[in-house]
């Protein structure tokens, strides 16, 4: 047993323990005294003051605009409505709603951190009046606006533009500073999200004044939520959702633009979403399809998805070559349909081969073995450096977010992911965009509008101004250039003379017979996945360039007929609609 | 005369009247019922659970409990970790429960903890004076602390700290020690406000000037004290009270209890409750003296002072005195494992005159 000395002590301090402990409390009646007695006065007029009820209002977002001011996103009114307990009880309030609108009301009641409560999420412009025409048997019951988000493309735009949903905790967190709060809406996805800044409006309140049991009594003030800015975007809407009704039944992307100024004209990218089933919110169930899709609809196939390239990639290395003077315009190479290397044969797409042709035939017949021959001069690094040249495999500066980068391969990646040396066959492979190199249709987009520009390369651009909540422009937005290459014009003539030879009388003929002349490449890339995935992209008119655009179709088959048939039918749209010649 | 255990469990049975009285009258969902899901139901039914659990605990021999010392620290620790790492949090970030907000090991690591350092410190009391024990009490009080304080749990971690310094101050650690502790603290606040969220931080300023931001953070303060400034002396009357009813209140029903009871009731029913607590508090420190051995003494104290400091920060945040911290009022609050947790504590406590009258 213990001896009794560490009792003792443990005693006196318990009893000095007491004495604090006691003096805590007493200290806590002693303030409740001051507050509940001496300065009641002063806190009952504060509790009647206290009778100003403050709710905030929702904020309306900025309109998106296409380049012509047909709406792609505006918020339209929703209404909604509140109630203030007081004297009448929640249940009784919403029966005696219910008697008023002569319908069953589904929503369940919602608290919100002002005290009130939400009776009902949406009710028709008719109910509101209806309620208002009531408002004496309906004590404490308000009719407020909610904004609502209207996607007019609809799906056909869904990528491009994104949408707007409720604030998650992650972007909470991440947002609250800039004074978000839990029930706001912000951008998901697209435009929406990469401006949000400049979208997002501001949020208004009300004040009104109750009894003591609750009642309104007056409107104190009201201070309306409102935006401060819309956007007008570079897209044509009906160009737009033409391209994409072009996509019908298939998977896959059609992007055009201007390569005189960078700005976007469509992008178009199925299959997709639709936006306003997404705002409207949905059922776990619906939003679960959505996501487990197997097709991917919520990925931006324009931006995100990587496919080889097949032999669109064929003008970096026919450039490259020039310029690195691997070759002349005049030089010969001999195709009889295949090539040796080493002890293995690489084939050309032609079996038969194309004999004697010299570069310009070789862009336009698409001929493998003169591609062969040039990327094992230019190697695997000269390859991917002169791609970098046309801004492959960097950030492309284009205003959207998760923007994927095109894969480049090189010895040093290949050691690293894939553990093994670089053979001369991945450089063959390389060569005709087959093998590891892999690049977003955007990439392609973008090759083939520096390409139309004759080396000018723009940053592309999807915003054009900033209009203020007046409709009047606060900023436009100029054609911004990044660089010019320091690329021969003989170099270009050789290219582009390729890429109309390719429709006149080579492997893009299916353009052929236009009213404008295009310059077009064609490419058919195999795919481990399935059927070969069809490209076609190209610029028109062929010499004043206004229109550069990619088409690719997923799994479109060899000869990329499809993608060049589906090429045909937009651009005879763009001529006839907007004019061809300029 | 009524024995010290009898006393006791009178105490406990007004305040969990009280504590039903006082959710009744701010449940928003009263109107649902008994049994349709109101929250007055619920804390009736954890009452009863709570209860059955109180009888359960006195029975246990509490010098048994304090041999489990070792098991429980573990998975004190254990369940502090995994809110850590799987935890759910509230709408601040907070991450403080576990398997979807059902429960709450800060709540269970008090217990743990004062039958942890009880047993710890008795069993090596003859090394009271060395510096080795303190160093290793210290040790093994910080790393549950600073677990629960950067979930973050700040009141539950103040909470923590007195029990720390009343077992070091029970143990009869000279004062050099005990000195030395709290300059130690007094130090570490201005080093771990950069590591506050910013909502911590508003409510610390606004505790200081409840004003800057009144419809923000300080609208809880401002409003709890309209509530009890407003309820007076005889207070506004069972039921009413526009604070409170109007739902002007935040909280009400839990952190701001006390504020919405006296509003009520006014100074009256707020007195009362709070004489309830100075004789419980009391009542245990009388027991704590009486008891038979140091493990009896030293869970008696601790039980007190973490009755003590929880009254003292949840009352003091309602009154305005002390920093808005998010701690339950003991009994009063509605919430199952605030409510289980005090009365296993009180419990245990009620188990230690059993043993005085079979020791007699």
């Amino acid at each position: 047993m213990w001896n009794e000395q560490p009792k003792v002590k443990t005693n006196q301090r318990i009893e000095s323990m007491v004495w604090i402990f006691v003096g805590m409390l007493l200290f806590l009646l002693i303030r409740l005294w001051f507050l509940s007695v001496l300065e009641t006065s002063l806190y009952q007029q504060k509790s009647e003051l206290n009778r100003m009820r403050v709710t905030p209002l929702l904020a309306p977002r900025g309109n998106i605009y296409d380049r012509y001011g047909e709406i792609l996103a505006q918020d339209v009114p929703r209404y909604a409505v509140s109630f203030l307990p007081g004297d009448v009880s929640i249940q009784e309030s919403r029966e005696k709603l219910e008697s008023v609108l002569g319908r069953h009301i589904d929503d369940r009641p919602q608290e919100r951190l002002s005290g009130e409560v939400l009776l009902a999420n949406s009710i028709t412009l008719e109910e509101v009046s209806r309620i208002e025409e009531a408002n004496r048997k309906l004590p404490g019951i308000m009719v407020e606006t909610q904004p609502t988000r209207v996607y007019p493309a609809g799906v056909s735009a869904s990528h491009v533009i994104g949408y707007i949903g409720r604030i998650s905790e992650m972007e909470l967190m991440n947002l609250a500073k800039n004074g978000y709060a839990g029930e706001d809406m912000v951008g998901k996805s697209g435009v929406e999200l990469y401006y949000e800044d400049i979208l997002r409006g501001e949020k208004g309140f009300r004040r009104v004044e109750v009894d003591a049991l609750g009642k309104i009594v007056r409107l104190l003030d009201y201070h309306p939520p409102r935006f401060h800015n819309s956007l007008a975007l570079t897209l044509d809407r009906e160009f737009q959702e033409f391209c994409y009704s072009l996509l019908e039944g298939k998977s896959g992307v059609i992007i055009a633009g201007d390569p005189r100024n960078g700005e976007i004209l469509a992008m178009a990218s199925r299959p997709a979403f639709n936006p306003n089933a997404l705002v409207k919110g949905m059922t776990q169930e619906e939003w679960q399809r959505m996501v487990d899709d197997s097709l991917h609809s919520f990925t931006s196939r324009s931006v995100q998805a990587l496919y080889p390239p097949g032999s669109v990639f064929k003008p970096v290395l026919a450039l490259a070559a020039l310029e690195e003077g691997i070759v002349t315009a005049d030089t010969r190479t001999f195709c009889p349909g295949f090539f040796d290397y080493g002890n293995q044969r690489f084939y050309c797409w032609r079996r038969s081969g194309h004999g004697s042709m010299n570069l310009v035939d070789a862009i336009a017949h698409s001929c493998n073995v003169t591609f062969y021959n040039l990327g094992l001069k230019l190697g695997p690094e000269g390859i991917s450096r002169w791609a970098q040249t046309f801004r492959m495999g960097e950030s492309p500066g284009i205003d959207l977010t998760d923007v994927n980068s095109a894969l480049l391969p090189d010895p040093r990646w290949k050691r690293q992911h894939i553990g093994e040396p670089w053979y001369p066959g991945d450089t063959i492979n390389y060569s005709i965009g087959q093998g590891f190199v892999l690049l977003t249709p955007f990439d392609v987009y973008r090759m083939i509008s520096i390409i139309a520009a004759r080396g000018r390369v723009y940053q592309p651009q999807l915003m054009s101004q900033v209009l203020d909540n007046r409709g009047e422009v606060v900023r436009n937005r100029n054609p911004v250039v990044e660089a010019q290459l320091p690329v021969a014009d003989s170099s270009w003539n050789v290219i582009i003379e390729g890429m109309k030879r390719a429709v006149r009388q080579g492997t893009g003929t299916a353009c052929r017979g236009l009213p404008v002349e295009i310059a077009a490449k064609t490419g058919t890339a195999q795919n481990p996945h399935g059927e070969e995935h069809s490209w076609f992209g190209g610029f028109f008119p062929a010499d004043v360039p206004s229109v550069a655009f990619v088409v690719m179709i997923e799994h479109g088959g060899g000869g990329s007929g499809i993608a060049a048939q589906t090429a045909r039918t937009m651009i005879e749209w763009y001529v006839e609609h907007r004019g061809g010649a300029s | 005369m009524i024995s010290s255990r009898l006393t006791l469990i009178l105490l406990t049975l007004a305040l969990t009247v009280c504590g039903i009285v006082a959710v009744f009258t701010t449940d928003p969902l009263r109107e649902n019922g008994l049994l349709g899901g109101s929250f007055y139901g619920r804390q009736i039914m954890w009452a009863g659970i709570s209860w059955a659990i109180f009888f359960l605990v006195s029975r246990l021999d509490y010098r048994w409990c304090l041999r489990l010392e070792w098991p429980l620290y573990v998975f004190m620790v254990l369940s502090l970790l995994a809110v850590l790492f799987f935890g759910s949090g509230d709408e601040m970030g907070a991450r403080r429960w576990l398997f979807s907000r059902s429960v709450q090991p800060s709540e269970f690591a008090k217990v743990a903890y004062i039958i942890f350092a009880a047993a710890h410190l008795v069993q090596n009391i003859q090394h009271a004076d060395e510096w080795g024990l303190y160093i290793k009490f210290c040790i093994l009080t910080a790393l549950p602390g600073v677990l629960i304080f950067i979930e973050p749990d700040i009141g539950t971690s103040m909470v923590f700290v007195a029990l720390w310094l009343a077992a070091m101050v029970l143990a009869s650690f000279n004062w050099k020690k005990i000195l030395l502790s709290i300059s130690f603290l007094a130090a570490l606040l201005p080093v771990s406000w950069p590591f506050l969220a910013d909502y911590q931080k508003n409510r610390l300023l606004s505790f200081i000037d409840p004003y800057r931001d009144p419809l923000g953070s300080g609208y809880n303060v401002i409003q709890s004290q309209i509530a009890i400034g407003a309820g007076g002396f005889w207070g506004n009357g069972f039921l009413s009270g526009s604070q409170s009813q109007l739902r002007f209140l935040p909280a009400r029903y839990t952190d701001f209890i006390f504020a919405a009871w006296c509003e009520q009731l006014g100074f009256l029913g707020g007195a009362f409750i709070v004489l309830l607590f100075i004789l419980l508090v009391g009542v245990v420190m009388k027991i704590a003296r009486e008891a038979p051995d140091l493990e009896g003494k030293f869970l008696a104290s601790l039980v007190a002072t973490m009755l003590v400091f929880q009254i003292m920060i949840n009352i003091g945040m309602n009154i305005g005195v002390m920093p808005v911290t998010g701690i339950p009022l003991p009994f009063l609050s509605y919430g199952g494992s605030s409510l289980l947790i005090t009365m296993v504590a009180v419990g245990l406590v009620v188990n230690i005159t059993r043993r005085r009258r079979e020791d007699d």
